[in-house]
């Protein structure tokens, strides 16, 4: 009798199991990790968000805090402590060789900002990454104690006030893992299978990755903002925008990023797909690393400035669809400085200053382009050849080298590239969120974001002191001034700020593009309408 | 009658007779004994015979019983091969069937049970039972896995079906998504065309441009001599450049670039004029010299715009390569994906054929094999290039799949552990039947010679002994029997003679003796009286004879007067008239004989005395003359009343007769009778008995057929019934006859008016004339309240003979 029922059971599962939605989505890459805590590009943002939550989130489509696993919270006055009300029920994901017993508690929450925060913590050194997202952001510093309260509360003490304390806590490395998985890998002896097989409390449960193939997700039953209309996730690693293209026209996938601006057109006018745009709140860039020669002279960073057609770039790679650039923040951002005078196209005086700074015989270099599509950066080998065809002009012998998007994520933050394309999409809407973490000197560190390596300390008292600003007019006025330091000392080329396109299939509902890059699948559905 | 032994005693014949006679056995015991030895010895047999075949019945039909067991055991295990082998929609059938033989073994087992008495049996049929038990049982978890592996293989079809379809469906996007590739690839080969006609163009330009500027400058640095020859070369170099702009303009506007081409076109002329200028030979270089640099700003403005368009289109020409790349790379990697979908396919079917083997063969080995090697087509469906639009379900898919291969590998297991299991009891179970079969047919062939033995020794014992016995009683019986028939011989010839000898015996001769002799004393005693009786029997016969005799003369006589006094009130009428008149004559006679006398007679007094005499003589004669009539009649009735006797005469007029003879008594009720009779029809009879008939018949009617008051009509109907036979039917419409009564009627003295002083004799009268005197038949209907109705049919003559005992019987 029993068998028979469970027969049956397996018959209703199988019969749902036929019917499964399966939403594929055509990502750009491979995720550089899993656990959100390793990551830094929206690329592995968008492939671990899924899988968790924080104790707070940004509303989707704006960068307003709301509440998330933490139901409530209070700050004190002097604004150094803050203390979290955790949501009950919520429950984490099971793995293949997990089941939790019990629902997210302070434990959790404790354990998942110690692992980053206390070198001594026994998760802290599993892995080899780091945590440099935490790092850049200067939590490090920041944050003086994290404690539990009780079961459902914790304190954390802060070094000092911090303006975008919350909206650090909304951004995916600190998502909340869960404590009890941990001390099972740990018991069991393989503590580093913490970052392999993700476990949180997000609407999808992690179903297996292969590198350059997928990242397989299935609906969370007990997600606590309920089950997802959709029964299957997949991200469908694709590079190459043509190909994604190719792959959304099939059906193959119904979601694809980054489609070639210069296909925008062409998707819009397909009956079967939709074009959806957001005005980027990114920055596209070439960064020049400031601790290597010859770009440790700013003639040299200011030469390479004026030697880049970037009206060029933006009209041949984005197809117009975008701004140049000229501060490293997108003029959407409050405190962009539009009193700064770019510097011109002007081969001539970029020669002249080359000549000066002691190099009329020209250099050689590396450029080193990203090797995947980018929402700021649409093709970095076409860029990168455009760039180079200018810098040449000056005399500077770029060679164009690339690898893979891990690795060259890796040797840029570990500061060995000397000319880098990169880029940054805002990730919490506070502008100290490029500033800081792109430019600052706690991001210069090698493994940081700081791919220029400049730290220039100047602009990082100003930045500094933005962060404790207790006004945002104040604030604005110091990063109006850190944005003239920044162009006077060029340690960028600020290229593009690109819009940033989607292409989907007209069966995908309740997808909303997000001014922070990051892809939101909570909610998604397909409906009936796809015809292929 | 009294006997003593005393008596007998001259005539016994010996002392030892008597003595033999006083020991002797009674007769009864001697039968007793001769029947009793055989019919002990047959009964003792029977009995031990019954039992015997009891027994023996009861083995053959354990015998019987065990040979079914066994059958329906095998029956059973027929239909459990044929439930295991057939297809599952066919199972029911074979179920059903199974359970068929097996509740009958059971069934059997149970009577057998019963029918056992040895202990061995007891434990065989026990042995039996349980592996019975066991083996429904069996069959009912064969049963409940059988299914369940049903299922989960019906399941299994339905998984690998599915996961046939994704890789269909897979394949069709695939095709569908080649066409794209296609369409992209020839897209991005006209780019990278338009982008090489473009960069060549452009080189070209570049170059021409170059040449040019060398060969300006060599114009203004050269002497007065060789500016001619310069100025020549400078003449080529604008030709070329006037070909390379003509050239890239053109590309451009065939791509569609026309704006482009313009800007060219315009620029490329400014620098043409310039370059012409310092051609001319009339110019001097020093104007050169004032204009700056050879080519100027226009110059520069072109190569600007020249390297812009070679920077652009040599990139583009190189993106575009990539993405051709690229999407060769994809479309080859999309094939080796659909290659791979169909592999999985293909291992698929594979592996559903294997297991549809497996299951079929019943190898829970090979279906554990099937597993092992589904084991790699589940990594291969995780770790190839499938379309992930389909890979998770097809995981989900191949999952469940091979978890329902994994239950019905232990399923399978199970079913065969299960068969093993039914087979050994099946096995127990025919062993069982086998052996108590055997057991049952010895123990009945052991009964059977058994019977045999003890009927032919009690057949034996019996007739041995039957026959010493039977011969003994017999001489014992039979001599005694002898004497005792001569004595009565003696006796019976003479009664009287006295006593028969031997009656002091005390076995059942003497009695019989001593009985004859009583009886004889009887038989005498009897006679005398019943002599005696006989005399006394008859003499009140005859007196109830007499008696009898007397009653019917009086009855008849009653009738005779009432026909008396019938006639006498008929005839008063007409001899009251008649005296009346002769009275009133007499007085005319006197008066006339007065007037005459006197002398004073008139005239008309003798006429009217005349008239008168003429008148009373008129009337004196009818009435007399009536009277005279009904006197004949009465006389002719009264004479055949009393004479009875038999003459022919005409029935209507007779009826006619008897009926006025009886119309005083039916006017003093009121009642009407009606007769028809055929005039002219002559009978030769007793009218006397037949006038007797109908006077009883309507004195019952009225006095029996009608209450006080009530008027009636009788009817009499007569009418020949042949040349022989004559039907009266006498019917009135009275209250009827009770059906109780309705035999009676013709008894004597029967009556139901013995109040109203009726004697019970009218109808027996009646009967018996009928019947007898008149020689014919009577027959009585009645319904109580419809009327009474009696048939009389007579013959038209009687015999004369025929009528006279019974009426002198009567009379």
């Amino acid at each position: 009798m029993r068998r028979t029922i469970l027969t049956v059971l397996l018959l209703v599962l199988g019969a749902h199991a036929a019917a499964a939605k399966t939403l594929v989505f055509c990502s750009e890459g491979n995720p550089e990790a899993l656990n959100p805590q390793l990551v830094t590009t929206t690329t592995g943002m968008n492939a671990a968000m899924p899988m968790f939550n924080n104790l707070v989130e940004f509303a989707p489509g704006s960068t307003e805090i709301r509440a998330a696993l933490a139901e409530s919270w209070t700050i004190s006055d002097d604004g150094r402590t803050y203390v979290f009300q955790l949501r009950p029920g919520v429950r984490f994901h099971p793995a293949p060789d997990f089941t939790p017993t019990r629902e997210m508690n302070a434990d959790d929450v404790v354990f998942s900002l110690m692992r980053q925060w206390d070198e001594s913590h026994p998760f802290h050194k599993v892995t080899v990454g780091g945590f440099d997202y935490f790092k850049d952001m200067g939590l490090l510093e920041l944050i003086e104690a994290i404690e539990k309260v009780d079961e459902r509360a914790v304190r954390i003490r802060l070094a000092r006030p911090e303006a975008p304390f919350l909206a650090n806590l909304a951004m995916p490395f600190n998502a909340i893992l869960s404590a009890e998985y941990a001390a099972t890998l740990a018991a069991r002896g393989e503590p580093e299978r913490l970052d392999a097989w993700p476990v949180g409390t997000g609407p999808f449960v992690f179903d297996g990755y292969q590198k350059d193939v997928t990242v397989r997700y299935r609906a969370f039953d007990g997600y606590w903002r309920g089950r997802q209309p959709i029964d299957t996730l997949v991200f469908s690693i694709t590079p190459n925008p043509a190909v994604r293209l190719i792959k959304l026209k099939a059906g193959e996938c119904q979601l694809m990023v980054f489609p070639d601006p210069a296909d925008a057109a062409a998707i819009a006018a397909d009956p079967a797909l939709v074009l959806m745009r957001q005005e980027g709140f990114n920055i596209g860039y070439l960064s020049l690393n400031t601790r290597m020669a010859p770009f440790d002279d700013v003639r040299v960073r200011r030469a390479v400035n004026m030697a880049i057609d970037k009206g060029l770039i933006l009209e041949t790679v984005y197809a117009g669809a975008g701004v140049v650039a000229k501060n490293p923040i997108p003029p959407t951002l409050w405190s962009y400085n539009d009193d700064i005078e770019p510097y011109p196209h002007d081969a001539e005086a970029a020669r002249r200053l080359m000549v000066e700074a002691g190099y009329a015989n020209g250099i050689d270099t590396e450029l080193w382009y990203m090797p995947v599509s980018r929402p700021y950066n649409p093709n970095g080998k076409r860029v990168a050849e455009l760039i180079a065809a200018d810098l040449a002009m000056i005399g500077i012998r770029a060679e164009l080298r690339t690898e893979g998007w891990q690795e060259y994520r890796i040797r840029l933050q570990s500061g060995s590239a000397p000319m880098a394309l990169f880029g940054w999409t805002g990730d919490n809407g506070d502008p100290d969120n490029f500033f800081d973490v792109l430019l600052g000197c706690t991001a210069a560190r090698p493994g940081g974001n700081n791919v220029a390596k400049w730290c220039d300390r100047d602009y990082e008292a100003l930045v500094s002191r933005a962060k404790v600003a207790p006004s945002r007019a104040e604030r604005e006025e110091l990063y109006r001034k850190a944005q003239v330091i920044f162009h006077d000392e060029a340690p960028w080329v600020p290229l593009a700020h690109s819009v940033v396109f989607l292409g989907a299939r007209k069966a995908v509902t309740g997808f909303k593009m997000d001014a922070l890059g990051r892809n939101i699948f909570e909610g998604v559905d397909l409906s009936d309408v796809d015809s292929r | 009658m009294k006997a003593s032994p005393g008596d007998g005693a001259p005539h016994g014949p010996s002392g030892r007779g008597r003595r033999r006679g006083r020991r002797g056995m009674r007769i009864g015991y001697k039968i007793f004994l001769v029947g009793g030895f055989p019919i002990a010895i047959a009964a003792a047999i029977a009995v031990a015979a019954v039992m015997l075949l009891g027994e023996a019945d009861r083995a053959r039909s354990g015998a019987i019983l065990a040979g079914a067991i066994h059958r329906n055991v095998l029956t059973a295990v027929t239909e459990r091969d044929r439930y295991v082998d057939s297809l599952p929609g066919e199972r029911d059938m074979h179920s059903a069937r199974f359970a068929v033989p097996t509740e009958r073994a059971e069934k059997d087992l149970a009577t057998l049970r019963d029918i056992a008495s040895d202990g061995d049996d007891a434990a065989a049929i026990g042995e039996a039972r349980q592996a019975l038990v066991h083996y429904v049982m069996s069959m009912g978890q064969l049963e409940t896995v059988t299914q369940q592996n049903d299922m989960l293989i019906a399941e299994m079809a339905g998984r690998a079906s599915r996961l046939i379809e994704l890789t269909d469906e897979a394949r069709q996007r695939q095709h569908d998504s080649n066409a794209d590739i296609v369409a992209a690839l020839s897209q991005r080969d006209r780019q990278v065309r338009d982008a090489r006609d473009l960069v060549e163009a452009g080189y070209a330009l570049r170059s021409a441009l170059s040449a040019a500027g060398v060969q300006a400058i060599a114009v203004l640095a050269g002497s007065e001599a060789a500016r001619g020859e310069a100025g020549d070369g400078l003449n080529g170099s604008l030709r070329r450049l006037r070909y390379a702009v003509a050239g890239l303009s053109s590309v451009l506007r065939v791509q569609g670039k026309g704006e482009a081409a313009d800007e060219l076109e315009a620029m490329a002329a400014g620098f043409g004029d310039r370059l012409m200028a310092l051609a001319d030979p009339s110019s001097t270089p020093l104007d050169a010299l004032r204009a700056g640099e050879p080519g100027g700003d226009v110059e520069q403005a072109l190569t600007q715009w020249a390297e812009r368009l070679l920077k652009v289109y040599t990139t583009q020409y190189r993106a575009l390569h990539d993405e051709m790349a690229e999407l060769l790379t994809y479309s080859v990697k999309a094939h080796e994906t659909e290659q791979a979908t169909q592999n999985i396919a293909i291992a698929v079917l594979k592996l559903g054929d294997a297991a549809a083997g497996a299951f079929k063969s019943r190898s829970p080995e090979a279906s554990a094999a099937v597993l092992d090697e589904s084991r790699a087509v589940a990594d291969a469906i995780v770790g190839l290039p499938i379309s992930p639009l389909i890979q998770t379900d097809m995981i989900d898919a191949f999952e469940r799949w091979r978890e329902g291969l994994s239950t019905t590998t232990e399923g399978l297991r199970q079913q065969n552990a299960l068969i093993a299991g039914m087979d050994a009891a099946a096995e127990r179970m025919t062993a069982a039947a086998r052996t108590l079969d055997q057991r049952f047919t010895e123990s009945a062939e052991a009964i059977g010679r058994s019977i045999r033995t003890v009927l032919i020794l009690g057949a034996a014992i019996g007739l041995v002994f039957g026959a010493g016995t039977a011969a003994i009683v017999a001489r014992s019986i039979v001599s005694p029997l002898k004497r005792l028939q001569l004595g009565m011989l003696d006796l019976a010839g003479d009664p009287h003679r006295g006593r028969i000898e031997g009656s002091w015996k005390r076995d059942e001769l003497g009695d019989m003796a001593r009985a004859t002799n009583v009886f004889v004393g009887e038989i005498l005693r009897r006679e005398h009286a019943l002599r005696r009786s006989k005399d006394r029997a008859d003499q009140a016969l005859a007196e109830l004879r007499r008696t009898q005799a007397e009653l019917i003369q009086a009855e008849k006589l009653a009738s005779l007067g009432q026909l008396v006094a019938g006639v006498a009130h008929e005839i008063n009428t007409p001899l009251g008239i008649a005296l009346t008149t002769s009275t009133v004559l007499d007085q005319e006679v006197s008066t006339f004989r007065q007037e005459a006398s006197s002398g004073r007679l008139a005239r008309a007094s003798f006429d009217r005395f005349t008239a008168r005499m003429e008148e009373g003589s008129r009337l004196l004669l009818a009435n007399l003359r009536r009277a005279a009539d009904l006197v004949h009649a009465f006389k002719q009735v009264a004479a055949d009343q009393a004479s009875g006797e038999r003459r022919s005469f005409e029935l209507s007029r007779w009826l006619e007769e008897l009926l006025t003879s009886l119309g005083p008594m039916l006017r003093k009720g009121g009642h009407e009778v009606v007769a028809e009779c055929p005039e002219g029809l002559e009978v030769e009879t007793y009218p006397g008995a037949l006038a007797q008939v109908l006077t009883n018949l309507v004195t019952n009617a009225i006095t029996h057929g009608y209450g006080p008051g009530e008027r009636g009509t009788i009817t009499i109907r007569v009418r020949p019934l042949d040349g022989t036979t004559l039907r009266i039917v006498f019917a009135d419409d009275g209250r009827g006859i009770p059906a109780e009564n309705r035999r009676r009627v013709f008894d004597p003295f029967f009556t139901t008016g013995r109040g109203g002083g009726s004697t019970g004799l009218g109808l027996h009268i009646v009967y018996n004339l009928v019947t007898s005197t008149l020689n014919g038949r009577l027959d009585l209907e009645s319904e109580p309240g419809h009327g009474t109705r009696f048939t009389i049919d007579l013959p038209l003559r009687v015999a004369e003979a025929v009528a006279e005992p019974a009426m002198e019987e009567i009379a």
